[in-house]
């Protein structure tokens, strides 16, 4: 089983008072609060600690994207990779991903990634995503249009990336006369594609049909285990078969030389799991963004929401692991035995997590973690 | 309101809504707002007493068809003016509220010839010189019922309307309304900016009607309705919020009535 390591790069740099005035810290809460000075540094900071996870010995590095919100300053996937594909050395870098439906172009997303993967030497790991509602209000996307648009999004720059230029594109939402981009990827076809879930089945349906890596977000076991199946249903219409390689699944964890240490560092992971999905549904999930059976699914499957879990519950669940690194290992093997994935995805930093225990725990992930992976 | 009305299912192109229809007198086609078709309610039954009324469910409103190729409101305007021809009315008076407002204002730059009277109720369509449109869509429903009406005590079909909490396929409807809202409003947001170049062709005498108390669109959009239509007048009511012809549906309907009578008036 493969090991990603993955920070949100937050911005939990202002008295938490300050954000609790607002119906959420998405959208509403007044970039007054954002520090440049702080986000400086910041953003060097968590680009080290991705540099160190690529020397530690991580397979991957994930890189995501969200805005209007203090839990992710990470404003551009592509930008952010373009940086490790220069100085990083190994890893993949796991784009995870692009939000495809607020693109206006899609071929302009095509030759970004396409270059992220030629400077980084065939490394790069393409995922795609529909976005929280956040990022439809932020580009001003029409939330109707959003399954539409993710799937002509993604045909257009699959079409870029394997059809002959100069070809005509001219669809529902997207029109370009003449599409020829001088810039192709490494890979070939072209760099795999991923897919995250949540609680959408049409869209594990989907990536099954495409043969993509499936990664669900922080669901419990039971949940992963039926969009797995779900994914399996697209996958046996396509007639592909399933293996660990198309599974994936994202946790927080953290490793600290004492159980202790690593249990209080794992109460940072808390604020993503409440205060920074806190608010109203219609920022998050706008009206018309998700089918009626997506809406149910998310019903179903958060029925117990993350944020009225307690710490322990989080650990029980996990959701967070956190432990001395043979904890973490064995725990990591629970869940691989559990669901039977080939890629983990760790997001491995959060909320005030200093840099030193940051550090701390990819080097030990590195040394002991990883290694014992290998044979999952 | 000893006038009876009844549902008729009109097909426009590949696209059924159904319309209810009653009354007796000249034609008077009434479009709903982004809440969708309310039913034979008060001012309806008032109108009826002198028109006759069809009151229709946009597509992809209530029980109509889909129409999700529609993109825009003045989609939704070619829409109705088929709809006229399809029904076999010439020439009508044309009454719509809030988005059904911005949709009769769009056939009324189109085919000024198909309507007679114009009484535009709080229409969306215009970018307000000042202030916005709330963003409707930004706030759940139970929070944004409250915001679209000045007193609910005083609206005498606030508790048949609003009074019971929604069954399921009730509140299907409403996100159905919601999301058909969404796909004709969006970007920009329930306004044409190339509406207001286009008022001056309509010399439909007009009558645009405006709650004081408007929170979702600013009466300063009535004003510039009234300027930008060549022959239009503005009656703003007052201790009134976005709902005129519920929240007043008495003196909404009176108001309507003078001002479409007028007309008779002068030819009688």
């Amino acid at each position: 089983m493969k090991l990603y390591y993955f920070s949100e790069m937050p911005h939990h740099e202002y008295a938490d008072e300050e954000g609790e005035k607002y119906p959420s810290l998405r959208l509403a809460f007044p970039n007054t609060n954002f520090s440049p000075e702080k986000a400086a540094g910041n953003y060097r900071r968590y680009l080290e600690e991705y540099e160190f996870a690529d020397q530690a010995g991580f397979d991957g590095l994930m890189v995501n994207e969200h805005h209007s919100t203090p839990s992710c300053v990470n404003v551009s996937a592509n930008m952010s990779a373009a940086i490790l594909a220069r100085t990083t050395r190994r890893a993949k870098i796991l784009l995870l991903g692009n939000i495809l439906p607020i693109q206006d172009n899609p071929v302009q997303m095509a030759e970004q990634i396409a270059m992220v993967d030629l400077i980084s030497g065939g490394r790069v790991l393409s995922g795609f995503v529909r976005g929280v509602g956040v990022e439809s209000w932020w580009a001003n996307s029409n939330p109707v249009h959003n399954r539409e648009r993710f799937e002509e999004c993604h045909d257009l720059i699959i079409k870029c990336w394997t059809a002959p230029g100069p070809f005509r594109w001219e669809g529902r939402h997207y029109h370009f006369r003449h599409v020829n981009p001088w810039c192709l990827p490494l890979q070939k076809p072209h760099p795999p594609i991923w897919v995250p879930g949540t609680a959408s089945p049409e869209t594990a349906v989907w990536a099954g049909g495409m043969g993509y890596t499936y990664v669900p977000f922080l669901v419990s076991f039971e949940v992963a285990r039926e969009l797995y199946d779900y994914y399996r249903q697209g996958a046996a219409e396509a007639g592909r078969t399933v293996t660990p390689d198309n599974l994936g699944f994202l946790i927080c964890a953290v490793a600290a030389d004492t159980k202790d240490a690593a249990l209080e560092a794992g109460r940072h992971f808390v604020w993503r799991m409440g205060p920074t999905l806190r608010g109203p549904i219609e920022y998050f999930s706008p009206v018309g963004m998700r089918s009626r059976a997506a809406t149910q699914f998310a019903l179903r499957a958060r029925s117990v929401s993350l944020a009225t879990m307690s710490y322990e519950e989080l650990v029980d669940n996990y959701h967070i692991i956190a432990g001395t690194p043979d904890e973490v290992a064995e725990r990591f093997a629970r869940v691989q035995r559990e669901l039977g994935i080939g890629h983990l995805l760790l997001e491995a930093q959060e909320s005030r997590m200093d840099h030193a225990t940051t550090m701390r725990s990819i080097e030990l992930m590195g040394r002991s973690v990883i290694p014992a992976m290998t044979s999952l | 309101m000893g006038i009876g009305h009844r549902e008729e299912w009109i097909t426009v192109g590949e696209t059924r809504i159904p319309t209810l229809i009653g009354g007796r007198g000249d034609p008077l086609l009434v479009l709903h707002g982004a809440g969708g078709h309310r039913g034979w309610r008060r001012f309806v039954a008032g109108l009826a007493e002198r028109f006759t009324v069809y009151a229709p469910t946009h597509p992809g409103f209530g029980t109509s068809d889909s129409a999700d190729w529609m993109e825009s409101i003045d989609d939704l305007a070619r829409f109705y003016l088929w709809f006229l021809d399809e029904v076999g009315l010439a020439r009508v008076h044309l009454l719509g509220h809030s988005i059904g407002g911005w949709t009769a204002a769009e056939m009324a730059v189109m085919d000024p010839w198909a309507i007679d009277r114009l009484v535009l109720v709080a229409p969306a369509g215009l970018k307000p010189d000042h202030g916005e449109i709330l963003d409707v869509f930004y706030y759940p429903p139970d929070q944004l019922l409250p915001m679209t009406v000045h007193d609910p005590s005083t609206i005498p079909e606030w508790a048949e309307l609003f009074g019971t909490p929604p069954t399921r396929e009730q509140l299907d409807i409403a996100l159905r309304n919601r999301e058909t809202t969404a796909r004709l409003t969006w970007k920009p947001y329930m306004f044409n900016p190339r509406l207001s170049h286009f008022l001056p062709r309509v010399k439909t005498p007009t009558l645009i009607v405006w709650g004081r108390q408007d929170r979702i669109i600013p009466v300063v959009c009535g004003e510039q309705y009234a300027r930008g239509l060549a022959n239009a007048r503005l009656h703003v009511m007052e201790d009134c919020g976005h709902l005129p012809p519920i929240e007043k549906p008495a003196e909404f309907t009176a108001l309507v009535l003078a001002f479409l009578d007028a007309r008779q008036e002068s030819l009688g």
